[in-house]
């Protein structure tokens, strides 16, 4: 096999992002043109703002930067083109393998019930899925892991830092109030 | 006599000193969560600490805001996410060396430099504060512009790989910053006609997402590896490394105190910029930068943690707000009663020491929490991934929608999340993208101040580039740079001076 | 288990708060600031609020949501029930947003709780300006049309208005406009040099006053302020501004239009008391900000009066996007 271990190009440190010299990965030609998409498209709204109408306009600084975006682009999109592929890699191995695809899946499920089920239901529905299939451990100690953790997040962040993460189903400020009460009557 | 009580008394008061050590301990942790930032504790405690007398309240605002500048860096060193995007640079060298094993080390030079940079930092404040603060106002808006312009350029040392994806990412950035209303017409940009786009993107949830959530996503790829085992046995580094880096962190702390006393830059471009002064002054380092070079952890950490003492500067000498932090200690001083201005060290010159003495013992504290309490934080990173990645993305999710309690951020957060995923993948620097967001504003809005100041004509422009000398020399360095990254110049180098590999980039 | 917990807890206190609405508050209120930390509106809305809670018996959590001038803060809180639990914390910015093209709700969709204080504007000058006074600069204009820098803060921001409030009693000044993303940012730069004369609110110029790197040209009031008593006001040099004065920014506390009126009555109360607290009235004067603590009726009068007044002189300046007239806004 001369396929590469991943290990020492998946980008785990910024400095040395992924990625190959002289070869192109799966689906680097889809995003990069995809990124001249992009870029074009930003240009030319970036045009709509302003147009060349001053120097000092609104649309100045975003022209001149969407436009070194669609050259840039288009620069690494033509350099992949005449790229070899790298043997042995595949989208669904490499790039995006199954665990990747189902936690991407499970955040954007995240982002859609946020709002109408509430932070903590959410988050907990969450945390357990996803510690279920990563750590594969007992239900009990997955709910265990999950709910603490959750509890310690949400008395950092609600409690002491005052972030009202979105109530949904749960009623937080009046399960607060009540609590706050019970210390006031006891002194 | 008078200046020397006002000064020591933080140290005689006990009540004080436990709430400068509370402030740094908490600091530490808020700063290392990415999404808690001090800026947040430090507004909360406006409200918290309504009621008591102003000395108390300082001392845990000062407390929170060194720990919490050192803070950033914990997390950046072991999970390859800076807790705050002053620790940017700092993840750059900080987790290859964690995964070496030797997080121990690179925590104990981190935590020794942060002190250096910020007792600098303090002197400076306590020494020098009027001249810098008259320095400081000398930035006119082409200046400012200029310096965005060199940040810009570092690009250049952030972007490893290939230098045309990194420019790419960096315009982007650029880009992601003009989201919204502009703030000088009110004009949307880049909006789609979109509600949710009309406030911009935080550029917090873009961090969050691009180094939170995208390299959680990426050590999917090997959940089931177990984590590498890290040798803590040696944190205080000697002193030979110490004497070593002794002239680099006199320098990147000189750029730390004046980028952070300039009103509207502050610790994040500090460190970046310091980063970059690094690599190009260091002629070997025992390794490579980007892979576990100590130069790369100390240049950054000396830089946001001599700004914090350059935040001061304008703020005590006239009560101009160096950076956000600062101008909600201006807002605490008002609602206690003080009136933070130019007139400030002249009727209340305590207050001024008191807050020196603060920042002093809050740098001791800094030291303190920083070299104990670190088999804590790596037992953390030694925890399975598989339990780890859940509670990071959680926690991103969580910070993103602190910043500015907002629903659309977490979609931001999540969306650029996906997409650094695939940069990484592709060899795309994310480093430029924050670069280009943190500068797009000073960008864009000096140089339509700087034009419009000269009636939209580029030749006065120039001419008061040219007739200013603080414009002349940044414009110096801006082409100096430039010139020195293009491939004209290694080439012309090579010709004159030998082997160009010996001497990258002056 | 701990959502059953959470449940039943809940449970209880929900029959609680249907019993009876004498209760409020029941739970926690949110204060929704409409600027970010450190602004004028957060140290003011953070200083009176402990006082407000204190005779209320509740606990308000304040948070800064930012963007949109505003317009994201007053959008939010109007998506919210109409139950007096979330209050929006805010300046003047939302009765220009529907001229400005910058949103389609402002106050009139809110009921007012108490509007807390006024700001005065002033005009000051870099200390190195050739002139010395406020007819030194109208003269220097004039002899050097499209030289002087003048700060501004985008469209409907205090400087905008009194620039128009000039253009209109002096007539066009010939400047250049040079914006910045607020007060603060613009008098930094007004002490660097990078702008000539600014139009700000007293408070935020005082102290630059007092040690002499900024310099006083007119108090743009009927009369001169308490705090700088030797700065003349705009109307001793030019008695046409006296149509459009006193005008200020002010800060004010707003429920969503429809909340039951014992509710509004119990935050008028607590807001009131906690505008009377010394430890306030200091603060607004140490800032250079005129008490105001008016609710009710008055208060509407207060909010319409100023809308009439301000989005037609910025009508007139040609500064809007609509006319004042489209949304049945009368000329005064």
């Amino acid at each position: 096999m001369s396929r590469i271990e991943t290990e020492h190009h998946d980008g785990t440190s910024d400095a040395t992002p992924g990625g190959y010299e002289g070869q192109r990965r799966p689906g680097e030609l889809v995003f990069g043109a995809l990124m001249v998409i992009g870029s074009l498209v930003l240009l030319w709204n970036a045009y709509g703002i302003s147009g060349f109408e001053a120097l000092s306009a609104p649309g100045t600084v975003p022209m001149a930067t969407t436009a070194v975006m669609v050259v840039t682009s288009a620069i690494i999109f033509l350099r992949d083109l005449r790229l070899p592929r790298v043997a042995g890699e595949s989208v669904a191995k490499d790039i995006l393998p199954g665990v990747v695809l189902i936690i991407a899946l499970m955040l954007v499920a995240y982002g859609f019930l946020l709002k109408p089920l509430g932070f903590l239901p959410t988050s907990a529905l969450f945390l357990i899925a996803a510690l279920k299939l990563l750590a594969r451990r007992g239900w009990l100690w997955t709910a265990f892991v999950a709910l603490g953790s959750l509890l310690l997040v949400w008395i950092v962040f609600r409690i002491v830092f005052t972030v009202l993460m979105p109530a949904g189903i749960v009623p937080e400020a009046e399960v607060i109030q009540a609590v706050r009460n019970l210390f006031a009557g006891g002194q | 006599m008078d200046t020397l009580l006002a000064f020591l008394t933080v140290f005689t008061q006990p009540e004080l000193l436990l709430l400068v050590g509370l402030g740094t301990f908490a600091g530490v942790y808020v700063g290392a969560i990415p999404g808690l930032s001090v800026t947040m504790a430090v507004s909360i405690l406006i409200s918290f600490t309504f009621s008591w007398d102003v000395y108390p309240a300082i001392s845990l605002m000062i407390g929170i805001f060194m720990g919490g500048v050192y803070g950033g860096s914990r997390t950046a060193i072991l999970l390859n996410i800076p807790g705050a995007p002053s620790a940017i640079a700092t993840a750059l060298d900080g987790y290859p060396m964690a995964q070496r094993g030797e997080a121990g080390t690179a925590i104990g030079v981190t935590t020794v430099m942060s002190f250096f940079g910020g007792f600098i930092g303090i002197a400076v404040l306590a020494l020098a504060a009027p001249l810098v603060s008259d320095f400081a106002l000398k930035f006119q808006p082409r200046d400012y512009m200029l310096l965005a312009v060199l940040g810009i350029l570092l690009v250049g040392s952030l972007s490893s790989g290939s230098l045309v994806k990194g420019i790419f990412a960096g315009a982007l950035g650029i880009a992601i910053g003009a989201v919204g209303r502009d703030p000088l017409t009110f004009t949307e940009r880049f909006t789609f006609d979109l509600t949710i786009m009309q406030s911009g993107i935080s550029f917090i949830a873009v961090m969050i997402g691009m180094f939170g959530v995208s390299e959680a996503l990426m050590q999917l790829h090997h959940v089931d590896k177990t984590a590498v085992r890290q040798k803590i046995t040696r944190i205080v580094p000697s002193f030979g490394t110490i004497r070593k880096h002794l002239p680099l962190s006199l320098q990147t702390s000189t750029i730390g105190v004046i980028i952070g006393a300039l009103p509207g830059t502050g610790g994040d471009i500090a460190a970046l910029m310091a980063y970059d002064h690094a690599k190009r002054v260091t002629k070997k380092p025992e390794r490579p930068f980007g892979q576990g070079a100590m130069e790369g952890l100390v240049a950054p950490e000396t830089a946001n943690n001599a700004a914090v003492g350059g935040a001061f500067i304008p703020m005590m000498t006239l009560g101009i707000p160096g950076d956000a932090v600062t101008a909600i200690m201006i807002g605490a001083l008002f609602i206690h009663g003080l009136n933070p201005g130019p007139m400030l060290m002249i009727d209340q010159p305590d207050m001024f020491w008191f807050i020196v003495g603060a920042l002093v013992m809050a740098n001791f504290f800094m030291l303190l929490f920083g070299l104990t309490g670190i088999k804590l934080f790596t037992r953390i990173v030694e925890m399975p991934r598989g339990v780890l990645i859940p509670l990071i993305m959680l926690l991103s999710i969580v910070g993103a929608y602190a910043v500015n309690n907002s629903i659309s951020d977490i979609y931001w957060m999540l969306g650029f999340g996906f997409f650094g995923y695939f940069m990484r993948h592709y060899g795309y620097p994310l480093g430029p993208v924050i670069l280009g967001v943190i500068l797009s504003r000073l960008l864009d809005d000096n140089w339509r101040r700087a034009i419009i100041s000269e009636r939209e004509d580029l030749g006065r422009f120039f001419h008061g580039i040219f007739t200013s000398p603080l414009s002349l020399v940044l414009f110096i360095a801006v082409i100096l740079i430039f010139v020195s990254q293009t491939p004209l110049w290694a080439r012309a180098k090579a010709k004159l001076f030998g082997d160009p590999a010996e001497r990258v980039q002056q | 288990m701990k959502r059953f917990v959470f449940g039943a807890a809940s449970a209880l206190v929900l029959a609680a708060t249907a019993v009876a609405a004498q209760d409020y508050p029941s739970k926690e209120i949110q204060g929704i600031i409409q600027w970010g930390a450190g602004g004028s509106t957060d140290t003011v809305m953070r200083s009176v609020t402990p006082h407000a809670e204190d005779v209320l018996g509740g606990t308000v959590v304040m948070q800064n949501v930012t963007g949109g001038v505003g317009a994201i803060a007053l959008n939010q809180v109007a998506g919210q029930a109409a139950d007096g639990y979330t209050l929006l914390m805010g300046a003047e910015n939302p009765l220009l947003y529907k001229v400005m093209g910058l949103g389609d709700k402002d106050y009139s969709d809110f009921t007012p709780i108490n509007i807390l204080a006024r700001g005065t504007p002033i005009l000051v000058a870099n200390p190195d300006a050739p002139f010395d006074d406020y007819p030194g600069m109208l003269a220097y204009i004039r002899e050097n049309p499209g030289e002087l820098r003048l700060g501004a803060t985008g469209p409907g921001g205090l400087p905008s208005v009194v620039t128009a409030m000039i253009n209109t009693v002096e007539g066009e000044m010939e400047v250049i406009s040079v914006p910045y993303d607020g007060d603060g940012p613009a008098l930094t730069a007004l002490q660097g040099g990078a702008i000539d004369v600014m139009p700000a609110v007293l408070g935020a110029a005082i102290e630059g006053i007092r040690a002499g790197n900024m310099k006083p040209l007119a108090v743009f009031d009927v009369a001169a302020s308490d705090r700088l008593p030797e700065v003349p006001p705009v109307t001793d040099f030019n008695e046409g501004y006296k149509t459009y004065l006193p005008w200020g920014p002010f800060f004010g506390v707003f429920v969503k239009k429809g909340t039951p009126d014992d509710v509004v009555a119990k935050l008028v109360d607590a807001y009131a008391a906690g505008a009377e607290t010394a430890e306030f009235k200091d603060l607004m004067e140490n800032r250079g900000f005129s008490m105001l603590s008016i609710s009710g009726a008055e208060a509407t009068e207060f909010l319409a009066k100023w809308q009439q007044g301000t989005t037609w002189l910025l009508q007139d300046a040609g500064l809007t996007k609509t006319s004042p007239e489209e949304f049945g806004i009368a000329r005064p």
